[in-house]
């Protein structure tokens, strides 16, 4: 049993990559998971004859975070493809599509701020839940190619968005232009009515709760003294 | 006239999307956004509803001239059979 999100979730693991990166998420707690993980060897085998160039290990990985993904849904939950950091018990989030930097950027943030202040919560895919009336961040196993997650949970401050650029320019985004973004970063259950309806639920309320920035940034610290002051709504000194 | 099957219209922080479901996802990848008269129009395309309807509709719900609803009917039209969202 592992307990993921607040969940208690039934998941066998046979692969190396999904048992070492589960090993912190492990639980001793027993009675009824909330959450079931059932995919079986076969289902996993025959996905890597379609594609080879996964192996078993990997799909199962793969495999088994998507089923995560569209099982929160039931639990008022879904993931963001994105990188958190928290920072005195709030989370950041960077989004952008792949390649353009949000572990780069959440890596700065570690650096300017030191490794003791900024945790990376999870560098891929964190995931989100509506808890009462805040949304909170927490770290799960699906953390992509870097490993870096923390099993905790961190009240959601503000959602970035990235996008390489020559100058650091940082804008908070129409709720229109938000919604957009959102969705098309979010884990989206596409074959799931429902579950899609759930999702674009807890985004309407993440809107009225969140604010949402469009970030212009360049690798340096000057993009994260940008971004923080920005959203924790501080003027910006000059040195 | 029909909206293609699999597409969901919710409004969602006051902008109305229209998100892929299902088969769609295959055709569609992204989200749209509708303005409130393009969200009326696209409900009453989903049930399947002719021009004339539209027009109709239109008419009673908003206040607007029989030629600007039939303007706006048709570039609306237009942009859905471009985008391949209707059959």
């Amino acid at each position: 049993m592992y307990k993921i999100a607040g969940l208690k979730v039934k998941m066998e693991c046979s692969g190396e990559t999904l048992l070492a990166q589960g090993e912190p998420y492990r639980t001793a707690v027993a009675g009824q998971p909330d959450m079931i993980i059932d995919i079986s060897d076969e289902t996993l085998a025959k996905t890597k004859e379609s594609y080879p160039q996964f192996c078993f290990d990997e799909w199962e990985y793969i495999h088994k975070g998507f089923a995560f993904s569209y099982k929160l849904l039931e639990h008022s939950g879904f993931c963001l493809h994105a990188s958190a950091v928290a920072m005195g018990n709030k989370a950041v989030l960077f989004s952008a599509p792949c390649g353009t930097g949000k572990s780069t950027h959440a890596g700065l943030w570690q650096q300017y701020f030191g490794k003791d202040k900024v945790v990376i919560i999870n560098d891929d895919r964190p995931a989100l839940r509506l808890l009462g009336d805040e949304i909170y961040v927490y770290g799960t196993q699906w953390s992509g190619k870097t490993n870096l997650n923390a099993n905790i949970k961190v009240p959601l401050q503000a959602v970035v968005f990235l996008k390489q650029a020559g100058e650091n320019h940082i804008e908070r985004l129409t709720n229109k232009e938000a919604i957009k973004r959102l969705i098309r970063h979010s884990i989206r259950p596409n074959h799931d009515k429902g579950k899609m309806d759930a999702l674009l639920t807890l985004l309407d309320t993440l809107l009225q709760k969140t604010p949402v920035y469009h970030l212009d940034c360049n690798i340096s610290m000057d993009a994260v003294k940008l971004a923080y002051d920005t959203i924790n709504k501080r003027m910006r000194c000059i040195i | 006239m029909r909206i293609k099957e699999g597409y969901l219209l919710r409004e969602v922080a006051g902008s109305h999307v229209v998100v892929p479901t299902g088969k769609a996802t295959l055709d569609f990848t992204g989200v749209i956004t509708l303005n409130e008269t393009g969200a009326f129009l696209w409900k009453l395309l989903a049930d399947g509803k002719t021009s004339k309807e539209l027009l109709g509709a239109l008419l009673e719900e908003y206040d607007t001239t029989e030629a600007k609803a039939k303007a706006d009917i048709d570039i609306f039209l237009t942009k859905l059979e471009v985008a391949d969202l209707i059959e």
